[in-house]
Order: C-alpha cells, then structure tokens, then sequence
C-alpha cells in the first residue's frame, strides 16, 4: 500500500510536467528579433475572426497529382514541402481560407502556414502538439498559437512573443511558394491537399485577390491595411523578396536580380553567404561558410537541382540556411535594419 | 399598381434584395468560374452549427455549387440574414405608412431616415472586410476587430426603431 501511494504520488506529480513536455512544440534558439518580444505582443491586433475564427486543418486529405490536374492550372500557387523523401502540395486557394495545415510529411509531424496578407509561408515542426490561427497579427502577419502551452508565435518571428515558452524559437522546416507546374515538374510524385478539408468555403474565391493572374491585394502597388512597426518606400509594398535571417541579420534578397546573376554572394557580420537561384521552382536556397570559404564561381559547374535540392561538391563544407518569400513591406516590418541584396558584392 | 400594393411589395423587395447582397458580402453566396454542379454536405452536429468564423458569422454546414454560384448553407448565418432583413423590410413599410398618413404621424426627417440608417449599419458590417481590401486605407484594418458588431448595433436599432413606429401607428408588415 505504501508503494502503491508513493508510486501515485509520483505519478501525480511527474505526470501534468511530462505530459507539457511531451506536447509543447520543439524549440530551438530564435533567430534574429529586432523589437522586443512583449512589443510584438502590445502591438498585435485582432484581424477579424476570432481564435479560431479560421481554422487549421487538423485531418488532411491528399490526391494524386493526375488527379489535382482537374482542378489546378499550371500557373496556381502552391506551397510545396519535401521532406524525409515525401512531397506534398498545398494548393494556396485552399490554404488561403485555412493558414495552417497540421501535417505528418515523410513520418514527421508538421505544421505548414501561410499567411496571404504577408505572402509568407513557412513550415514548422510541430511535436505532438497543433498550431491554430489565434485571430491576432502584427505587422499584418499571422499569429499563431500553439494548442499545447497556447504561447504566441508570431509566423515571420517564428518565435513565441507570449506565453509559457516566450522567447523560444520554433525549428523551421523549408517549404517552397511556387506554381503547380514548377512543383510538379520537381516532383512528379507528389500528393496534394484536397478541398475535402472537413469545412465548406468556396476554394475557387479567393477573398484577398488572384495569384493567377496576380490582382487585389496581392497586387505589387496596392497598400498594406493593417499598420506595421517599421515602414519603408524603397519597393512597393507587395514586391515578393526572398528573406532569410540568422541569429545576427536579416538580409533581404531581390529576386530580379538573383534571377538575373544565378546566384549572388552577401558578406554578413560573421560568415559569408552564397545564394543560387533554382531556375526551376524560381526560388532560392541559402547556404552559410566561414568568411573567406566560399566556393568560386567556377566550383560550381557541377551544380543542379534535384528534388533534395541542390548538388554539387562544392556546397559540401557549407550549412544550408533557411528563407523565404515575403512581401517587401513584411519583411522590413521585422527587419528595419535587414541588408537588401540587388547584386553581386562580390 | 396602387399605393397600397407598392406600400407592401416593395418593402419585401428591398427586403430580399438586402439579404442576398448581405450573404454575398459574408461570402456565403459567391461565384466562380468555370461553371460546376456538385454539393457537399457537413456531417450534422450542434458544435459545427453553432461554431463561429467571426463575430456573429458562423459555419456552414453545406455547400452547393450550382453553375457559377456557389451557395454555402450555415443555419445561423440565415437566421441573422432573415432577422436583418426582415426588420429592413418592416422599417421600410413603417415609413412608407407614416409618411402617406401623416395624421397618424406628423412626418420629419429624422423619423423618415431612422429606419435607413440601421440598414447602412447592417450593411457596413457585412461589406466592411470587403471594402478594406477593396479600398485599401492604410491603417484601417485596425479597426477591423470592431465591424462585426455592427450586426447586434444594427438589429438593436432597427428594432428600436420599429417600436417606435408600431407606437405611432404603424401597421404589422404581415396581415
């Protein structure tokens, strides 16, 4: 009896902890914040719907890619991921009344969001726990709550502003905003979300705009309606950059001239970056080397894009960093003082 | 058409009118492109009725996508459209009697324009998050919390509204 009283005692007092645990999101150390974190909070805003006013998907459904050809055009927006040897889309006119897709892909639990008003997306791991839409933003970006420890995640941040795990950093996983006919060039294989998502919206409205064509207020010269902390005229407000940040700086990519040049160099506060652009998802993938380590121009002659992304023996010594697409008024809203990249330094 | 039989259709008519333009605002009547005919159906639970998008906005339990129009079916959401409508309707029928029997109440324009300006409320709040995109004001969006209750404001005023002219002698809109 007294083994059986100490045994519950413990039980009683391990359990609610390890259970906490067990759910709360994996975390790592944020990358770069500018402001501080209860600032983001102070100046968040309710953006309509309530907590849950949209919701995730929490039970996905996939077709086959034969199969999502009925329904999407070449030139539609997806979300792609690949990840552990699995390729999925998320067609951005469902994910666009959703933001979030709880996920498993390739065995590991995942979150995918996106936010339209940033145009970001970005995948996160999300352990055993979901992300849900709490109905907030700041600088017009999705906040995200997580439905183990409810803290607050800013998407951009990917960082909790509020709540039991406040300044802790969520582990990115890289997700890719290109069409459909880019993606499934890439990925012959790959599944897709359907519109049987358990809720009755009308997939074929967006209720910000057109991506295909581009129009509303995805439009490059239309403004931004929420306000932001940080605002700057150098693009127009919706001109797409891909953005990647470190624990140290923010560096903001002009995609025109990646696109242009293949691939640019960018000399950070304590290592040098290289960034290729991928012709075929028309993205881009940033990799970190010591200063001075950089591979030349010429060691890169092996290079090509495959579906684990690029490869060439040259891009051995180097860390791959993680980035995105984002809105240009977005971007700097976070990143007042990010670098901006339009050519080659070097 | 006599004065009596405008005096009864055309609140209906306004009526009507209203609430398709307010579903469409609410997004639960839409189009689309190509034209498609297929339905779907929510499996029936009182927490998916009851279960809201947004203040006083809620989901729906069907769609039907029906040629170019695609119609979503939420319970609540017809119930708010109906309730709106409705008082619209009586509103309009109210000062259309007042104002065409004047003993009963000397007609002024404030009393005449009370039963608009609920309306316009009602339908500030169901085209609001439209018309922030569409016009695209920077910084209106922080108000954007507060639009959905401009319905309960709305049917609070038109409500109010048709007492007072049920008070002066209004007749029901029915019978």
């Amino acid at each position: 009896m007294q083994h059986f009283a100490f045994w519950l005692a413990v039980f009683l007092w391990l359990g609610p902890a390890a259970q906490a645990t067990a759910t709360s999101p994996p975390t790592q150390p944020p990358p770069l914040v500018t402001d501080s974190l209860s600032h983001y909070w102070d100046q968040s805003l309710s953006g309509g719907p309530g907590k849950d006013g949209i919701p995730s998907i929490d039970n996905p459904r996939f077709v086959s890619a034969e199969q999502a050809d009925a329904r999407l055009d070449p030139g539609d927006r997806i979300i792609g991921v690949y990840h552990n040897g699995q390729a999925k889309a998320y067609p951005q006119s469902i994910v666009v009344w959703h933001e979030i897709v709880n996920d498993r892909v390739g065995g590991k639990p995942l979150s995918i969001t996106y936010c339209p008003l940033t145009g970001t997306a970005l995948g996160f791991e999300r352990g055993d726990t979901e992300f849900g839409v709490s109905g907030r933003l700041v600088n017009s970006n999705l906040i995200m709550y997580d439905r183990a420890a409810e803290s607050h995640w800013p998407q951009i941040l990917g960082t909790a502003v509020q709540g039991p795990q406040q300044g802790d950093g969520l582990r990115q996983v890289r997700v890719f905003w290109t069409t459909w006919e880019r993606w499934r060039t890439r990925h012959p294989e790959t599944k897709v979300l359907s519109k049987d998502t358990g809720y009755m919206r009308n997939y074929r409205d967006d209720p910000y705009g057109s991506y295909n064509p581009k129009g509303g207020y995805y439009a490059e010269g239309s403004p931004r309606i929420f306000p932001v902390l940080h605002a700057s005229e150098r693009y127009p407000a919706k001109r797409v950059v891909f953005g990647f940040r470190t624990a140290a700086e923010a560096v903001a990519v002009d995609r025109g001239a990646l696109a242009e040049n293949g691939r640019l160099r960018y000399r950070g506060a304590n290592a040098d970056f290289l960034i290729l652009h991928d012709p075929g998802l028309d993205t881009a993938w940033v990799y970190r080397g010591e200063r001075g380590r950089l591979p030349a121009a010429g060691a890169l002659a092996d290079l090509e894009f495959t579906a684990t992304g690029p490869q060439s023996q040259a891009l051995a010594n180097l860390e791959s960093v993680h980035g995105f697409e984002a809105m240009w008024f977005a971007w700097y809203a976070f990143y007042p003082e990010t670098a901006v990249l339009a050519g080659d330094d070097g | 058409m006599t004065d009596e039989r405008r005096r009864f259709r055309l609140p209906w008519l306004v009526g009507l009118g209203y609430g398709l333009i307010y579903l469409y605002a609410i997004g639960d009547i839409s189009l689309a492109a190509p034209p498609l005919w297929d339905w779907r159906v929510a499996p029936l639970s009182l927490e998916r009725v009851v279960s809201a998008r947004g203040p006083f906005l809620f989901e729906a339990m069907a769609i039907a996508e029906a040629g170019y129009a695609v119609l979503l079916i939420s319970p609540l959401n017809l119930l708010i459209t109906g309730l709106l409508s409705g008082l619209l309707a009586a509103n309009i029928h109210g000062v259309l009697y007042l104002r065409a029997n004047p003993d009963m109440c000397r007609p002024n324009r404030a009393g005449l324009v009370a039963g608009a300006l609920p309306a316009l409320l009602a339908g500030g709040a169901c085209c609001a998050p439209s018309l922030i995109l569409l016009l695209g004001i920077p910084g209106l969006g922080a108000f954007a919390g507060l639009f959905g209750w401009l319905v309960p404001l709305s049917l609070g005023l038109l409500a109010c509204n048709r007492l007072w002219q049920r008070r002066r002698g209004a007749p029901g809109l029915v019978g």
